[in-house]
């Protein structure tokens, strides 16, 4: 009985925490779009366009539910329900601050990076269900992209684990209190931004959803609360996706002066913001050059990278003894 | 509190007792008004004005409509902006069917007004309000951003104040 | 004029003195039999005009059918007109210039002038159950408003 009431007490810290950071970001990305194209952005709702995001999301839930005629009513209806179960049961494995992990796991790393990848059904579900031409052409793309970035994407995190010697959150944040992995590990940084970046569909990867090529991709079909649904999952995934580099790359919730949970909401904004950054700056890459340089350089790269890693440490080891 | 659908009031003057649903309807009201999300739709020269009013200089982003969505399952406000040609009038009525409520249309520029100097054209929908219905009308060929955003404007006080705008006909 | 268009047009003449006219001080010629015109097609890509830059159509007293030719590797452009009979059909060009496929199906729309050889002659611009050619000078316009 008492763990039940614990397991609620967490989810609803949870889903509290993703869903005030989903509204706040949904601001921020129009914010800082707006000041990278040097123009206002949303500043008439509210304080400084503030309540822009609450705006967007209470018209949404007023809009009609169409559901196609001819499509899959219950593959079409599960779609959009259950997006957002992997993208919120990752955050368990989260370090949020010093003693302040929900469940930490052995496999932490191991559990995060298998649940994350279970969305890709989702949204393959979502084009399938739709009978829809472009839903069902850009479910396909999604999955071809994302069951293809996410083998670079373990690759440079196997270097932090050889590092680490573990797979659990905790250690890998205390074997960081040296020095933080994104100096001994640079490459693995930029190879796993990028097939992270791939992973979410955003930036220079959103082919599968960019309008100009696929209408919505595999969201084509679905309006109101249904849209919102893939549109917030997307995001919680984006904060999911930061905060696990903060924790392998940037030491994770530690540093000098102030408590330990705020340096890692500051270290983890900084990764969304580099994360913005790059969707804002660069032009959408094509289909095939996508799988061209994943399949050509990115691995190639990264397993030279454990290589490299491999050798590194036993030097170190020779060294030291 | 009761409806008597037998007293002489209509039915929405006795619920206009009913503060929490005035109250509700007003909320939704001041939200769909403040985020339109409009359906690419640009069909000639007007779009072009409405792709300079969405860059940095004129900044449709600014009143938060900048979220030009190209499903129309997704879009609630139908900016025509250009000519209707007979060829793609079935095209403009398949799509605004295909939008969920609650929808609105801006006829842009003096060809969706009526069909503007092709007016008496073979092949030109005389204005887009034969095939659907306008709320708002932008004349100009093409409107200058500011046009369009005082047409956008106009949207939002007739949505805030749908009753001063049904007393007038 | 430059050299490879006076050519054409002076072995065009030599063939076919009655049948072609050459006008002054440009590089068009009239073509005014359509029965020639496959071989005069066949004698301008001879003389190394590949490139079909447009088709479009034209009404003086009849209809005729203009063509333009350029020379990618002289840069010189010709015109040919075709002045065709009530009959209003003329071969078509698809078959070796994949780009008149649609030119023809627009000159087609606007004038009823049928291409003989086309795969798929139907109309581009207006709607299918449009009547009437309305480029022509005969045709009326209704007003809608």
């Amino acid at each position: 009985m008492e763990n039940i009431s614990k397991g609620l007490v967490y989810f609803l810290y949870v889903v509290a925490f993703v869903l005030l950071n989903i509204m706040y970001l949904i601001y921020l990305e129009r914010k800082f779009s707006a000041f990278l194209q040097q123009r206002p952005g949303p500043n008439r709702v509210g304080p400084r366009g503030l309540m822009q995001t609450l705006v967007d999301v209470v018209k949404l839930f007023s809009k009609e539910d169409i559901i196609p005629e001819k499509a899959d009513r219950w593959v079409f209806r599960l779609a959009s329900l259950l997006v957002m179960v992997p993208a919120l049961l990752v955050y368990v494995v989260l370090p949020f601050g010093k003693n302040m992990v929900i469940a930490d796991l052995n496999l932490g790393l191991f559990y995060f990076l298998a649940v994350a990848s279970l969305s890709s059904v989702f949204v393959l579900m979502a084009g399938w269900g739709s009978r829809n031409k472009f839903s069902l052409l850009g479910g396909m793309r999604v999955v071809a992209q994302v069951i293809s970035y996410e083998i670079p994407m373990i690759f440079s995190l196997l270097g932090i684990v050889m590092l680490s010697g573990s797979l659990k959150m905790t250690e890998i944040v205390s074997a960081q209190s040296k020095v933080w992995f994104v100096f001994l590990q640079p490459v693995a940084f930029v190879i796993y931004f990028i097939a992270a970046t791939a992973e979410l569909n955003r930036g220079p990867f959103d082919l599968p959803e960019g309008e100009q090529e696929i209408i919505a991709g595999p969201f084509t079909e679905y309006s109101g609360i249904r849209y919102i649904m893939f549109y917030m999952a997307e995001y919680t995934h984006m904060i999911a996706v930061s905060a696990l580099a903060t924790t392998l790359f940037l030491g994770g919730p530690s540093g000098p002066v102030l408590p330990s949970w705020l340096w890692f909401i500051l270290k983890t904004y900084f990764m969304i913001l580099l994360f913005m950054l790059v969707r804002w700056t660069f032009p959408r890459i094509r289909l095939d050059h996508m799988m061209n340089f994943n399949w050509k350089y990115l691995i190639p790269i990264s397993l030279a990278n454990i290589l490299l890693t491999g050798i590194g440490i036993q030097i170190f080891q020779l060294m030291k003894g | 509190m009761e409806v008597n659908p037998g007293e002489s009031k209509t039915v929405e003057q006795q619920i206009e007792k009913n503060i929490i649903l005035t109250k509700l309807d007003d909320l939704l009201n001041y939200s769909r008004a403040h985020s339109f999300w409009p359906l690419t739709f640009g069909l000639a020269c007007c779009a072009l004005e409405m792709m300079a009013a969405g860059g940095a200089r004129y900044d449709i982003s600014r009143f938060g409509y900048e979220v030009f969505r190209a499903s129309p399952r997704q879009a609630d406000l139908m900016i025509v902006a250009g000519t209707i040609t007979d060829k793609m009038a079935p095209v403009v009525k398949r799509i605004y069917e295909q939008m969920p409520e609650p929808k609105w249309v801006v006829a842009m520029g003096n060809c969706a007004i009526s069909g503007g100097p092709f007016a008496d054209s073979y092949n030109v929908v005389p204005g887009a309000d034969t095939l659907l219905p306008v709320d708002v009308f932008i004349p100009g060929c093409p409107p200058r951003p500011e046009a369009l955003f005082h047409g956008l404007l106009t949207l939002k006080e007739k949505i805030i104040h749908p009753k001063v705008v049904n007393k007038v006909e | 004029m430059s050299s490879l268009s006076e050519n054409l047009f002076s072995a065009l003449k030599g063939e076919y003195p009655e049948k072609i006219e050459i006008i002054e001080n440009s590089n068009s010629v009239i073509v005014l039999d359509t029965v020639i015109f496959a071989d005069v097609i066949n004698k301008v890509k001879e003389y190394g005009f590949d490139f079909l830059v447009d088709i479009t159509a034209l009404e003086e007293e009849r209809l005729s059918c203009v063509y333009h030719f350029l020379s990618l590797a002289d840069h010189e452009m010709i015109g040919i007109k075709a002045r065709l009979d009530d009959k209003l059909e003329i071969p078509s060009l698809s078959r070796e210039w994949l780009s008149a496929n649609v030119q023809e199906r627009e000159v087609f729309d606007m004038f009823g002038i049928k291409f003989t050889g086309h795969p798929d002659l139907k109309r581009i611009l207006c709607s299918e159950n449009f009547i009437g050619h309305p480029l022509r000078k005969n045709y009326i316009v209704t007003s809608r408003r």
